[in-house]
């Protein structure tokens, strides 16, 4: 599948994998400056953190792409005392879940250690961190924490959704951002390939429309960008329905003007995000638009996330947890024709069935 | 006078610093002054003198919530202190940092965490950081016996040992953990423990005496420099109560007489020639720390928001 994220008049383009993307970004890190290193669990065996560290270690040695045991604490705390002496650390695991492991020196300590100390300490590195989806990942291997991570201050969060977003973002993080990032990747997008333009405007550490439209505002999250560009696209062949596609892509500094001012111009939103409702980035949207302008929606909004249960495994059940295309679609059309908008619904049932060749690795 | 006679007193200067300051927080206490928990390291001086005096200016300390001690051994600076215990724009970390997050990084002291043992595996990571870059500089990790019970004190230890990081693991030894003993919290011995990962281990029980915590520490840097980590476990006491600055014998968790059997041995208390021929320039110098704490500004709103990222 090659899925287009739209950017302003791209120059020449290329195709990159999102694997591919991030192993440039890692590589291209490691390439600019001695400080930067990469650890974690398998950083350096054959898979290579799904391709995207491959070959590093021996590129670089094994004192700056190294594995390390099984302690995602102790690796945090090893990666926050080693910033803290002025290295830019790059930390991995490979399923967001296993950073909850982490959690104690990501919140207690490296989102506040600038604070805490009035300037004084900076720990800036990325944490990057994988989602999974499908294939019975099960409750353990399946959560995306942005709503957690993005409740703290001291942290910044963000959510590429596509080859062009790691290649713009990566290199204005590493080794260049204040303070810690976690960068919340997602399995289903690491084997898609994607246009990338090398000049033109880069995507900045926060939100940007990936698809102009005037009729529904989409403001979207990581797979879900790609989820709703495929659904705005059925809208506008269907019913020509113009649906515009942000992709909020900092969770924790988000372009509040850009979505309130799309908002302004459609009256109508849809949020598509990879979590929780309850609690969570759609809530929190909400909160800044009611903030501001009370009365910019002129019909309740529609909000697609995980159902309110763990993730089960069976696929039958996994189709109905997560928003599938079929939803994505509806929620488009509804805001803009109404319940009764009559127009047929794609028949793909669901999100896997566009990635069901997805057997793993995992 | 001889140069073994020159360590004592010049260790013995820091450590009655150090207990003159805390008895000083004492005293201001009640005016509400200080508005911050304090853990104070009375009894405990002799520890972080011991140590830091063996340490060079370039090497890393990460200390604890109870890190007076810590902050002044390593040279610290002492009116910053108390404006950072007064919540003052002078203060350490303008305010933000109170007593249990006390830092020095211009000295070598990293930080101090509230959250036990959670900064332990900073020093590894930052001796990871050292070796890399070829450096002789090491990280050391100072933590109760209590911190060694959490998970994280395991996942450094192991990884010390595997990438042989130039850390030294150094534990105060005060027997409790807030108000629980060691024998209701830990199954294993803590060196026979640390000795299973192969780091090589000292205990030493007269912690009181600051030149042979100095000596011991000595020894322990000179293996940490060659490559390889160690553990210093180090017996002591603390005479107040775990936070604030009363005594909490009353209580009955603990006895007096093992306190006071400690202070039998504690020079700050025994020697009271140097005490007395000291005190006055000692006191001088906290005078003067104190007035700066009080003459330093509030911090306003403009710092609410400074440095959160």
């Amino acid at each position: 599948m090659n899925v287009t994220a739209t950017k302003q008049k791209p120059t020449a383009t290329r195709v990159l994998s999102y694997a591919g993307a991030l192993l440039e970004t890692m590589d291209a890190g490691l390439a600019s400056s001695p400080n930067v290193f990469i650890m974690g669990q398998g950083v350096d065996d054959f898979k290579g953190i799904f391709g995207s560290t491959t070959g590093l270690a021996e590129k670089y040695g094994a004192d700056r792409v190294f594995d390390v045991p099984l302690m995602e604490e102790g690796m945090t705390g090893a990666a926050i005392g080693a910033a803290l002496v002025g290295d830019y650390p790059i930390t991995t695991h490979i399923r967001a879940d296993f950073a909850f492991l982490a959690m104690n020196q990501i919140i207690n300590l490296a989102s506040k250690y600038s604070y805490m100390f009035g300037g004084l300490m900076r720990c800036p590195m990325l944490i990057r961190v994988v989602v999974g989806r499908s294939w019975g990942q099960g409750a353990q291997h399946s959560q995306s924490p942005q709503a957690t991570f993005a409740h703290y201050p001291g942290l910044t969060v963000v959510m590429p959704a596509t080859s062009q977003a790691i290649v713009d973002m990566y290199p204005q993080i590493i080794n260049k951002h204040p303070g810690p990032v976690i960068s919340i990747e997602h399995r289903l997008l690491y084997n898609l390939d994607f246009s990338v333009a090398d000049s033109g405007s880069k995507i900045p550490l926060t939100s940007y429309v990936a698809r102009p439209g005037k009729d529904v505002t989409v403001v979207a999250t990581s797979v879900m960008v790609i989820e709703a560009l495929r659904a705005a696209q059925y809208a506008e062949d269907k019913a020509g329905i113009q649906a515009e596609v942000i992709d909020l892509n900092s969770i924790s500094d988000p372009d509040w003007d850009l979505v309130v001012d799309s908002v302004r111009k459609t009256g109508r939103l849809v949020i598509a995000d990879t979590s929780w409702l309850e609690y969570g980035l759609a809530g929190e949207v909400c909160r800044q638009l009611v903030m501001r302008d009370p009365g910019l929606l002129r019909v309740p909004p529609a909000m697609l996330g995980m159902a309110k249960a763990p993730c089960p495994t069976a696929k039958s059940l996994e189709d109905l947890y997560y928003p599938s295309q079929h939803e994505t679609v509806d929620a488009i059309l509804t805001q803009v024709k109404g319940q009764e908008h009559g127009i047929p619904l794609p028949t793909e049932r669901s999100m896997t069935e566009g990635y069901k060749r997805f057997r793993g690795p995992f | 006078m001889s140069s073994r006679d020159e360590l004592y007193r010049r260790l013995f200067r820091t450590a009655l610093l150090i207990r003159l300051v805390e008895q000083r927080i004492i005293e201001l206490y009640p005016s509400d002054k200080i508005q911050s928990p304090v853990h104070l390291s009375i009894g405990q001086e002799a520890v972080a003198v011991g140590a830091c005096d063996a340490l060079r200016k370039d090497d890393v300390v990460f200390a604890t919530y109870r890190s007076h001690a810590f902050y002044i051994a390593k040279g610290g600076r002492l009116d910053a202190m108390f404006a950072e215990l007064y919540g003052r724009m002078g203060g350490v970390s303008k305010g933000k940092a109170g007593s249990m997050h006390l830092s020095a990084p211009e000295v070598g002291l990293m930080g101090s965490s509230a959250v036990v043992a959670s900064a332990i595996p900073h020093a590894v990571g930052a001796a990871l950081a050292f070796k890399r870059r070829k450096s002789s500089r090491i990280a050391v990790t100072v933590f109760g016996d209590g911190a060694t019970e959490e998970g994280v004190y395991h996942e450094s230890l192991n990884f010390a040992a595997l990438t042989k990081a130039p850390v030294l693991f150094l534990c105060e030894d005060n027997g409790l953990a807030v108000h629980s003993h060691r024998h209701i919290r830990q199954s294993y011995g803590l060196l026979q423990h640390a000795a299973s990962y192969g780091i090589a281990t000292r205990r030493l029980d007269e912690g009181w005496d600051a030149v042979a915590v100095r000596e011991a520490t000595v020894e322990a840097v000179e293996r940490v420099r060659a490559g390889e980590p160690f553990l210093l476990e180090i017996a002591t006491a603390r005479y107040k109560e775990h936070v604030g600055v009363g005594e909490d014998f009353h209580f009955g968790y603990r006895a007096q007489a093992d306190i006071d059997r400690w202070k039998r041995h504690d020079p700050l208390i025994q020697d009271r020639q140097l005490v007395e021929a000291l005190t006055p320039e000692v006191e001088r110098e906290i005078a003067q720390a104190v007035a700066f704490a009080e003459s330093s500004p509030t911090p306003g709103r403009a710092e609410l928001l400074t440095d959160v990222l």
